[in-house]
Order: C-alpha cells, then sequence, then structure tokens
C-alpha cells in the first residue's frame, strides 16, 4: 500500500480542535460532527481539522500524548518491553506529522516533540526489524503482530509477505529432496 | 435555514432490516482494503457500492442548494471525494485481479453457480469481454501462423492463478479458535486461536473463509 493510503486512513481518527465560530451540527455520512461554538473544543476527524486549520477558522489541540515527556515515556517502556506496547493512538506517527506540519506556532517545543516521535519510532522499527530476523529464521509461518501500527506493518510490506512466500514455495519444491535446513545456509 | 443533512436517511438489506448510511461507508472501506490485499477475488459488494453512489448523489444536490460561502460546503465537498476515492480504489482493485486471472475468476465463477456469484454483472461481462479480446489477439498474432495442431487457445492453462497460500496481515474482529495452518513435511499442522483485536501475519489460505464473512479484517 502507498503511504499516502495510510494517511488517507489515518486522517478518520479524530483530534481536538477549538473553532472561532459558531454552527449547527454538521450531519456527515461517516458521522455527525459537532455542534461547533466558538471557543469550545469539539472533537472532528483529522482531514476536517487541517480544512479549518488552513482556513483559519480553528485552533488545532494537540493531544495529550503529543507530549514530549509522554513520548519519551512511551519510549523508555517500548525498550523494556519484550513484545511491541500499545500505542496511544492506531495512527501515532502520521497524526503527528500532520498536526505537527499544520500548528507550527500554535505549539511550544515543536523541534523536541518531533524528535521525540522519530525516536519512538526509531525504536520500534528496530525492534520490529529484529523480530522479523528471527522470525524468518525460526521458519515459523504464522507470527502475533499485536499493537502494530498500520504504518508499521506497511514499511515491512511486501518485503515480508513476498519472503514467505519465496520460503513456501522453496519448501514446497523441496518436498521429496533431500533434508536441508534452511536457516543454517 | 432548515437543516437538509438528516441522519434519517436509512438503507434496507435483504432482511428488511434499515441500516445507516454510515454503516454503509464502513462496510465498503472494509471492502475496499479486503480486496487490496486479498491474493484472490471477495464477493461484490455492488449492493452497497450503489447504496453508496446514491447518497453520494442525494448529499450533492442538498449541498448544492446551501449558500457559496456556507463553511458546510467545503467539508461535505471534501468527505464526498475521500468517500469516492475509496469506492473507485475498491472496484479498481477487483479490475486489476480480473485482468490478471480472468480465466481463473471465469472458472471459479462458473462453478459456484449464479446464486452464489462474486462479480457484479458489470465485471461478468467486463471478464467475457476481456477474454474475448485475449482469445482474438492470441489468435491473429500467433495462433493462425502455427501449424493446425497447435492453434487452440487455451485460457485455463495460459491464465495465471492467484496464489492463496501467499501470506497476508489481518487482525480478527471476533474470537476465532482453530486455525489450521498447512505444514509441510518438515513441520506438522499447526493449530492457531486468533482472540478479539489481535493482529498477526498467516497464509491466506485457512482464513478465507472468516474474510468473506466478515470476522477477519485484512490490514
Amino acid at each position: 500500500m502507498d503511504p499516502s493510503e495510510v494517511e488517507f486512513i489515518a486522517e478518520k481518527e479524530r483530534v481536538s480542535i477549538v473553532p472561532n465560530f459558531n454552527n449547527a451540527t454538521v450531519h456527515l455520512i461517516s458521522g455527525d460532527v459537532g455542534p461547533f461554538r466558538a471557543g469550545l473544543p469539539v472533537n472532528v476527524p483529522v482531514w476536517m481539522a487541517l480544512n479549518l486549520r488552513q482556513r483559519q477558522k480553528c485552533r488545532i489541540l494537540a493531544p495529550d500524548w503529543l507530549d514530549v515527556d509522554k513520548l519519551e515515556a512511551l519510549k523508555e517502556e517500548e525498550k523494556a518491553s519484550k513484545y511491541f506496547t500499545k500505542m496511544p493512538s492506531e495512527h501515532y506517527m502520521v497524526v503527528a506529522q500532520l498536526i505537527l506540519s499544520a500548528v507550527e506556532d500554535d505549539i511550544p517545543r515543536i523541534e523536541e516533540i518531533r524528535m521525540a516521535v522519530k525516536n519512538l519510532w526509531d525504536v520500534r522499527i528496530s525492534k520490529l526489524r529484529s523480530s522479523v530476523d528471527t522470525f524468518i529464521k525460526s521458519g515459523g509461518s504464522h507470527a502475533r503482530l499485536d499493537y502494530l501500527t498500520t504504518m508499521e506493518i506497511n514499511s515491512v510490506r511486501p518485503l515480508l509477505p513476498h519472503a514467505l512466500d519465496f520460503i513456501d514455495r522453496l519448501n514446497k519444491a523441496s518436498e521429496g529432496a533431500p533434508r536441508r535446513d534452511l536457516s543454517q545456509d | 435555514m432548515e437543516d437538509t443533512f438528516g441522519d434519517d436517511d436509512f438503507f434496507s438489506d435483504g432482511d428488511g432490516e434499515p441500516i445507516t448510511a454510515q454503516k454503509v461507508l464502513q462496510t465498503l472501506e472494509e471492502a475496499w482494503l479486503n480486496e487490496k490485499f486479498c491474493p484472490d477475488l471477495l464477493p461484490s459488494q455492488a449492493d452497497y457500492v450503489e447504496c453508496m453512489m446514491e447518497q453520494i448523489q442525494q448529499m450533492e444536490e442538498n449541498v448544492n442548494k446551501l449558500k457559496k460561502n456556507d463553511f458546510r460546503v467545503e467539508v461535505h465537498h471534501m468527505e464526498l471525494a475521500r468517500i469516492r476515492y475509496t469506492i473507485t480504489s475498491y472496484l479498481r482493485s477487483r479490475l486489476e485481479k480480473i485482468e490478471k486471472n480472468t480465466a481463473y475468476i471465469l472458472e471459479q465463477e462458473a462453478l459456484r453457480g449464479p446464486e452464489n456469484s462474486y462479480l457484479s454483472e458489470g465485471e461478468l461481462i467486463f471478464a467475457r469481454d476481456f477474454l474475448a479480446l485475449q482469445e482474438n489477439h492470441c489468435k491473429q498474432l500467433v495462433l493462425q501462423h502455427v501449424p493446425p495442431p497447435f492453434q487452440d487457445f487455451m485460457p485455463t492453462q495460459q491464465s495465471l492463478v492467484p496464489n492463496l497460500r501467499s501470506h497476508v496481515f489481518l487482525r480478527a474482529k471476533k474470537d476465532v479458535d482453530g486455525v489450521v495452518i498447512e505444514g509441510d513435511r518438515d513441520s506438522r499442522d499447526e493449530e492457531v486461536d486468533l482472540e478479539e483485536n489481535s493482529q498477526h501475519i498467516m497464509q491466506y489460505k485457512p482464513i478465507a473463509n472468516f474474510v468473506k464473512d466478515g470476522t477477519i479484517q485484512l490490514i
């Protein structure tokens, strides 16, 4: 899947905004949004928040996990855990990216937040790579991937499924041939 | 002005039970991702597509009644564009599969019979025409110039067959117990239980039916 499609999916996540106008509830096909009261926070999909922000009709409130200390804590937890830990958002990377680039001026310490998100991502991706390595070497054909976010899964696609398909084909082709252990070659 | 965007637009599925536009959209979004990642062609959701297209049209008419500077206009336009993208991308990925595995898909469709069909009416016509064009093309280009014993066009032998053993990423929407992954010569069959909301990577074949009945979502 193209990363822009992951972004497309992530844009359905909801964020809080503070509108500067009044309007009754808007009935979208995907569900109701609003009502909008100037100065009162309201939950809207990310794509709408970005659009309203562009038109200077609102201020975007960063989700509470989008904070240097919270992200550092998540990173430490991630480092300490053998498995993947649950992220505060199914699309933390994309949402952070979209919001941070839209709200340059509204959020203090923005560069630090960006670094913190990137660090968290790096820790998780390197963990993902080493688990993929162990998984392939173990010759398994099934693995559990709890708490991996869509963007992370997409980063090992198509390489991982293709590699597994190929191993599967080699195994089938070698049926009847003398036994050899793939992992030791 | 009166708010024209009531959420009282209900659709009826086969059992006469009303479902909301929101639910239709959600079904389509899930079908889109399933179709994108599934190696095989899945049953068509043509009814939902049609239903959503009607909904889009109705919404457009309503939006046109609004004043140009109403803030809702742009928001609704954006949403409609997003829904259109989902639908086109869904239909496209189906057509891609039909073009790639034409003969195989038509063969499977014939085995299933008309009451259990996976292709929509339009897709079926497209698949047949596509195969006929291929045959014609092959004959004109090559087959008529080779000696008679080799002139037969054999679609099922020439068409690609999807690899149902290919690996997919998935999320279980409900508990699924006892999925059996076929082992090869070196390993035995393996049985796994998929807990609700857990994510996995495994072969498509053992879970194919769960994708079709909606218990498992491909991701």
